[in-house]
């Protein structure tokens, strides 16, 4: 019974934010006169409820959860790691890049060696603020959110110059080999990529929750001084934490790149970008792998479906923005404590 | 010669805003509210200031209008974070995350990209300081900025008085440090946690208003381009003193006008220089961060 409760209290801290979140979007949407019911109804529409749809849904879910997850692990042990925006920036670039100017070979050989190359640049990336965190104590996240907007720029600055494709008529690099991108299942976007995210996902969730380093990450998130105490080395446990957050942040760049956008542009990741959804998924899944899938289909349908609102109404869609910014403001807030007598109230009613 | 004044003026005029942030943040770190949305904040003072300047035509309309929009987001911070307990980073990031979407769906209705005032002319915001804008190099460095760049700079030692030498700056040291014994001295802690966040909020409208309006008379989005993360750089390298925590925001200054006044010689490599401020400040954290690390007597591995 009492674990039934906490999973009704963590279930409902999550839906609660969306509910408050998508109400003050509805006034806006109200406030410039148009019919806030008939949006939210284009938004989850089409994404969800047709079969291909639901499939493209899916297709953009697949590198929301591996960001989600590399935030999560992160999260769980109570290190900010910002950086998996740069990380998977990072990743998915070089993973473009070696996609492009690999000789033909076997396509899964190709695959394979363009996530290699992305979770080693990832990991690299992750290993300088890990690095400066476990020896020299360096608060994380400072260091995180300066390295993103470094790596921004520099990345910039190679598709700009370096790398740029000088055949096409934007700023881009060269488009990857074929037999480095993942096909398409039907007519929708939906490619393999999704089936891996999945076997990630599966792999993570008996890390995180069945694993000795599972149990080591949730220690170090409630009390790392006591973990020191018990003879953990947090130190080299943040390392190995940060390492896995930038392999995973790394793959989802990768993936993107390979199974969606074929080349690096300015706008890889959109706006607000991967790595930034990946924090909102990570919140409202309540860093739980099942919870991560759930939000980032939940996430995913809305980024789809923000397209048909642009189509159909004259709300912009950067009204999906909004809502995300304050699902997450509003998720920082536990609504219904550990301590909330609501429930026990309730039960003594039933009992007499 | 010439470079020289300009690099240094640069400095000046790059550093102001970071100022702003850094002394408006420190008072939130002090009282252990760690506010990140400076970023955020800033962003909306820059962008209301010019938007209801575009609108209304009126500047100290404009003023007051991001001023109290900017307010208005230090209380949802405060009210969240402080009354209803939440996590304040990711209260920070929630905010920091709304602003721009807020400034890019507002543009969306407007129909343009950015917004350009016509009507203001950047030279009316510069103001000469008589004497001293006569006297060669230094003249050219210190006289000639908006009133806001002066301000920050005035704000250093303003902020550093009220923190260490009145009651309010103690009582919210006392409150960041031991919220406990501040409870048993009668303090009420809540309302002094406002303050601190209120007066980073403040700030930062000054900042974004100083960024948007009086340097440039206009607003792209994202023009803030992690101003706030940079101050919390420095804020973290300094540990919330006043006076370090400001020399580090204008030590990235430096870095900025450095690369800013040297990326001309560079040729094709000049998109590089962008990068080396954010680097000199990971580098710098890292270095004082060690410093401090290396005192610590106690065993074992300590979060912050």
């Amino acid at each position: 019974m009492k674990k039934n409760e906490k999973v009704i209290k963590t279930i409902l801290n999550s839906v609660l934010p969306i509910i408050f979140a998508f109400l003050i979007g509805g006034l806006i949407i109200l406030g410039i006169g148009e019919n806030p019911l008939a949006t939210y109804g284009l938004l989850i529409r089409k994404s969800l409820f047709t079969v291909k749809g639901f499939m493209n849904t899916l297709h953009y879910a697949a590198p929301l959860i591996l960001t989600g997850l590399a935030i999560a692990i992160t999260f769980k042990a109570n290190i900010y790691n910002m950086g998996v925006e740069g990380q998977m920036l990072l990743g998915g670039f070089f993973a473009g890049i070696v996609g492009a100017y690999l000789p033909d070979m076997n396509s899964v050989v190709q695959k394979v060696i363009c996530f290699g190359v992305a979770i080693v640049c990832g990991m690299i990336f992750a290993l300088i603020p890990a690095l400066l965190k476990a020896k020299c104590n360096v608060n994380e996240m400072v260091v995180t959110l300066m390295l993103n907007y470094a790596m921004i720029k520099a990345l910039e600055f190679l598709t700009t110059g370096v790398f740029r494709d000088k055949g096409a008529g934007y700023v881009a690099t060269p488009t990857i080999n074929d037999g480095a991108m993942f096909q398409r299942i039907g007519t929708s976007r939906l490619t393999l990529f999704f089936a891996i995210v999945v076997i990630i996902l599966l792999i993570m969730a008996v890390l995180m929750n069945k694993s000795k380093l599972g149990y080591e990450i949730k220690t170090i998130g409630k009390n790392a001084e006591f973990a020191e105490a018990t003879g953990m080395n947090v130190g080299k446990k943040i390392v190995l934490i940060m390492l896995i957050s930038g392999a995973l942040s790394g793959m989802a760049g990768a993936g993107w790149m390979m199974s969606d956008q074929f080349k690096f542009t300015l706008s890889f990741s959109g706006n607000p970008g991967l790595g930034w959804d990946g924090m909102l998924i990570a919140l409202l899944g309540g860093h739980s792998p099942i919870g991560i899938l759930v939000a980032a289909i939940f996430y995913a349908a809305l980024k789809t479906g923000s397209d048909s609102i642009n189509l159909y109404t004259t709300v912009p869609k950067e009204i999906v923005s909004i809502i995300q910014g304050m699902i997450i403001l509003f998720l920082a807030v536990k609504f219904i404590g550990d301590n909330t007598k609501w429930f026990a109230r309730f039960k003594k009613k039933e009992e007499a | 010669m010439e470079l020289l004044g300009n690099i240094l003026y640069d400095t000046v005029y790059h550093s102001a805003p970071i100022i702003l942030c850094v002394i408006g943040g420190i008072f939130a770190y002090k009282a252990n509210v760690l506010n990140i949305a400076l970023e955020g904040m800033m962003l909306n003072g820059a962008f209301v200031s010019v938007l209801v300047a575009y609108l209304t035509d009126s500047i100290t309309v404009a003023i007051i209008a991001a001023i109290l929009t900017t307010l208005l987001w230090g209380l949802v911070f405060s009210f969240l974070g402080i009354t209803c307990k939440g996590n304040v980073i990711v209260i920070g990031l929630g905010i920091n995350l709304i602003v721009p979407a807020i400034a890019d769906f507002i543009l969306k209705r407007m129909e343009i990209a950015n917004i350009n005032l016509q009507s203001v002319s950047v030279a009316d915001f510069k103001l000469n300081i008589p004497f001293i804008e006569n006297i060669p190099l230094i003249g050219k460095i210190l006289s000639g900025h908006p009133i806001i760049t002066y301000l920050a700079f005035i704000g250093i030692v303003f902020f550093a008085v009220l923190m260490y030498k009145t009651r309010f700056g103690i009582y919210v040291r006392v409150v960041g440090e031991n919220e406990d014994s501040a409870i048993s001295l009668g303090i009420k802690t809540e309302r002094y946690k406002y303050a601190a966040v209120l007066i980073g909020a403040f700030c930062c409208a000054l900042a974004g208003i100083n960024l948007s309006m009086e340097r440039m008379a206009m607003f792209t989005n994202n023009m803030t381009a992690g101003r706030g993360f940079i101050a919390i750089a420095a804020i973290y390298c300094g540990q919330g003193k006043p006076v370090a925590s400001a020399l580090y925001a204008i030590l990235f200054g430096v870095a900025r006008s450095l690369a800013i006044n040297l990326s001309v010689y560079a040729g094709p490599a000049s998109g590089l220089f962008d990068i080396i401020p954010y680097i000199i400040m990971v580098a710098v954290l890292a270095v004082v961060s060690y410093m401090k690390y290396k005192k610590v007597k106690v065993r074992g591995f300590k979060l912050d």
